[in-house]
């Protein structure tokens, strides 16, 4: 069945990023745009997946502002427009999302910003709930997969009657848990774009203008919760009367209601939805009567300072449990477990013997750990295995030539055995950072490793001010021609992209030249030979090296052309060495405790392990 | 293991509930690249579910696709829980460069001291047999099918007809079918 055009009332398994896709569509949006990040990236394909033929624009933008500003421009124009990104993506557009807020909107906008707990997939615990209080834009916070769908909807509702950007900010385990989800009506919403020309609205050049309209922002943000409780069929609520009390909201509120139903007990839950501007006629009343408070939330004590702050503007005196008594942690995700053992320690404490003890668990074997390795026949892993030769053949210890990593599957290479990058900060940060460490005067060559998506994202800028100020760095541009990391997104590479329009690719040898390099090459890192000798040239030369590592990603190249050959052990040569494994750290070579062993499925035929037996014992078995 | 379909598979049970008319949540790890990395999805069905994960000893069933990954989750069983696992073996790439050897004998006397029920089947030859050699989750799903009495085969044969891409639908309903037969015979 088709998630986008099934009918109202089909009661569906759906994650929660389908679920905000269905809602985008029920609510008449006109333009989609954002960049790939996990939690957030399934929101955009599943609108590629299931909207063949729609006439909603649905794009990946090169980054997260360009994307906000495509959707901003969108909704000055009286269109509805939605953009996704994750955290750290927020920040990326977080200029153009601060000067929204004064501007304002026509048509809804609705901004997607998925934080991760955890953290499982991000680099930091960044917490978007502060975007409400920094931007000055209401957030929107749902629970589960049909929360999310049915507070997207509302967000437009409430965006065009406020005039201001929506954030939703959701969690990775909203966005990726998949729950049963009620689909409601479609939206039919027809509107041609029209701009208005209002110069002191939307022109941030006039100080006098931008006092103006931060008075009429706050004058805004004061009518948010009334709004919002009339359209949003999500409300901020409140269970039970009891004078202990629970303030929760989004994921975290699923743990303390099941908690709640396992241990009994008379506990008041308020559950928020609107996390900013704080709902404080509600919290006024649901707080009412409560003596003892503990605030449930995962990552900084956003909450808990509202409910204090909340408390104190009141004039209640009430003790306010959390973060900074220690009953829920600071960091990491929570769980039914974590929270039982909050709400039994600071408000059921006539219940603590319920809590559960720690059982030692069924006798366990000492597991080795699996990190994400890179896939086999990565194009990256040939890439660092000829880099790590290279410098060698360059004549320096590995030790002494930092590699600056960047955002993308290629920082994999951080894992044994090839540990073949030193940093991974931000998307861009390779180049930039190599060049900091060389200006400040290291003497040995620097080199930065940065994936295509990522030089198009933010690379462009840092390759040109090392070669404006002319630092001897060389920058790796590991091209495989395709976002892998977060599931095979298009980049502005591409000819014809997702939606099935056809785009004007952008060729990135292209863009280097104009930048002016002093040297450029390109490899295919499949030939590692020439690799080697590319990296060995360009280490020994000073300027602004670029080498270009061109391969298409290998689980793409597998799906489009088949497997051609794939690799096996040759049993009676194996001496059981692991050079292949030691050299490659493929992960479809197994040790099998006397030789290496490699599973037909898993091989993708890159040839490397084999290139680097001494014995010869890898040799080609099938082909495809 | 990431890439072994686990993701298809947890999806496949959840639609089947949602068809019975259960509560469902699922909590996934995906998004990175995940190939050959431990992955784990939990899958919760009800009357009202609302948390997608749950803590360790809450699992009545793990269903394996790898043993060492299988043995990884094995906290995550209640006492008195079922396992149904495939027998293939992969040993992590940290594992072979210390020379550590992932025991199958070893493994399966762990798994079999924490299950009152293991289930172990050749769910990569079943599924070679049956067409795709990918379809080894399918063949799990077949022998869990076969321990539990909430998810009719009905429903369970429509939720892979609606989560697999139909490419692949024929010979995932097939390799259910081998992991139904599988258990029956045995």
């Amino acid at each position: 069945m088709n998630l986008l055009k099934a009918p109202e009332g089909a009661r569906l398994a759906l994650m929660g990023n389908e679920a905000i896709a269905r809602g985008l569509v029920e609510a008449g949006v006109s333009v989609v745009s954002g960049y790939p990040g996990t939690p957030s990236s399934e929101v955009i394909a599943t609108l590629h997946e299931f909207g063949a033929g729609s006439e909603i624009y649905v794009e990946w933008a090169v980054n997260e502002r360009v994307a906000f500003e495509i959707a901003y421009g969108a909704s000055i124009g009286g269109v509805r427009a939605a953009v996704t990104m994750k955290a750290p993506g927020a920040s990326v557009a977080l200029d153009p999302i601060v000067s929204s807020a004064y501007g304002g909107v026509e048509g809804g906008l609705m901004v997607l910003v998925a934080d991760d707990p955890g953290p499982h997939t991000t680099q930091t615990e960044q917490d978007d709930r502060w975007l409400g209080f920094l931007a000055k834009l209401p957030v929107l916070s749902p629970s589960s997969p049909q929360e999310a769908k049915d507070i997207v909807v509302a967000s437009f509702d409430l965006s065009e009657e406020v005039k201001l950007p929506v954030i939703l900010r959701t969690t990775t385990r909203v966005n990726h848990t998949v729950g049963d989800v009620v689909l409601g009506p479609i939206r039919r919403i027809k509107r041609v774009p029209q701009i208005q020309k209002d110069v002191p609205r939307f022109v941030r050049a006039g100080m006098l203008w931008n006092l103006e309209r931060h008075r009429w922002l706050n004058n805004q943000l004061s009518v948010v919760e009334e709004v919002f409780d009339r359209v949003s069929p999500v409300r901020n609520s409140v269970e039970g009367s009891s004078r202990l009390c629970v303030v929760t909201e989004g994921a975290a509120y699923n743990y303390v209601a099941e908690v709640l139903r396992e241990v009994g007990g008379d506990v008041r839950v308020v559950k928020l939805v609107l996390l900013y501007p704080p709902p404080k006629k509600f919290l006024s009343e649901a707080l009412d009567g409560c003596e003892r408070i503990l605030v449930v939330e995962e990552l900084d004590p956003y909450l808990e300072l509202v409910v204090r702050y909340t408390l104190s503007e009141l004039g209640r005196n009430a003790a306010v449990y959390g973060k900074s008594s220690k009953h829920v942690p600071m960091e990491g995700e929570l769980s039914t477990k974590i929270v039982r053992k909050a709400l039994l320690s600071a408000l059921l404490t006539d219940k603590a013997s319920q809590e559960a003890s720690e059982t030692s668990g069924p006798s366990q074997l000492k597991i080795a750990a699996r990190p994400p390795p890179m896939c086999p026949g990565c194009p990256h892993r040939n890439m660092y295995v000829a880099l790590l030769m290279g410098i060698s053949r360059a004549g320096f210890r590995r030790g002494e030539v930092p590699v600056f990593g960047d955002i993308g599957c290629y920082a994999l290479g951080v894992q044994p055995p090839l540990e073949a990058i030193w940093t991974e900060h931000s998307m861009g940060a390779s180049i930039s950072m190599a060049m900091g460490l060389k200006v400040a005067g290291y003497e040995k060559p620097v080199v930065a490793v940065i994936g295509d998506s990522t030089f198009f994202h933010a690379g462009i800028q840092p390759l040109i001010e090392a070669v404006h100020k002319q630092v001897d760095i060389l920058v790796v541009i590991a091209d495989n021609s395709i976002v892998a990391m977060t599931g095979h997104q298009s980049t502005p590479a591409w000819s014809t992209v997702e939606s099935g329009r056809k785009t004007k690719p952008i060729d990135i040898e292209s863009i280097v030249k104009a930048v002016g390099v002093n040297h450029l090459e390109a490899v295919d890192p499949y030939d590692i030979d020439s690799t080697v000798k590319a990296f060995e040239r360009l280490l020994r030369k000073p300027g602004v090296k670029v080498l270009i590592s061109k391969h298409p990603c290998a689980l793409v190249e597998a799906r489009h052309r088949g497997v051609e050959v794939r690799y096996g052990v040759v049993e009676d040569r194996c001496t059981g060495c692991l050079a292949c494994i030691r050299v490659t750290g493929c992960p479809a070579i197994y040790f099998d405790g006397s030789k290496a062993r490699i599973d037909g499925e898993d091989c993708l035929g890159c040839g490397l392990c084999a290139r680097f037996c001494p014995y010869g014992a890898i040799e080609v078995v099938s082909s495809g | 293991m990431g890439g072994q379909g686990g993701l298809t598979l947890s999806r496949t049970l959840a639609a089947a509930a949602v068809l019975e008319g259960f509560s469902v949540r699922t909590g996934e790890t995906l998004g990175m690249s995940q190939r050959f990395g431990s992955v784990v999805s939990y899958v919760r069905i009800g009357d009202r579910v609302l948390s997608p994960t749950f803590s360790d000893g809450g699992a009545d069933f793990i269903l394996g696709l790898e043993l060492v990954e299988t043995a990884r989750t094995l906290k995550l069983l209640k006492p008195g829980g079922v396992v149904v696992a495939s027998d293939a073996v992969k040993p992590p790439v940290s594992a072979s460069l210390s020379r550590e050897f992932c025991d199958k004998k070893k493994l399966l006397e762990t798994i079999g001291s924490a299950a009152s029920t293991v289930v172990v089947v050749p769910a990569r030859r079943l599924a070679t047999g049956a067409g795709n050699p990918r379809a080894a989750n399918m063949v799990i799903l077949g022998a869990f099918y076969t321990l539990q009495n909430t998810l009719s085969a009905d429903s369970i044969r429509r939720a892979i007809s609606e989560v697999v891409p139909s490419k692949w639908l024929e010979s995932s309903l097939r390799a259910f079918e081998l992991g139904v037969s599988y258990l029956r015979r045995a």
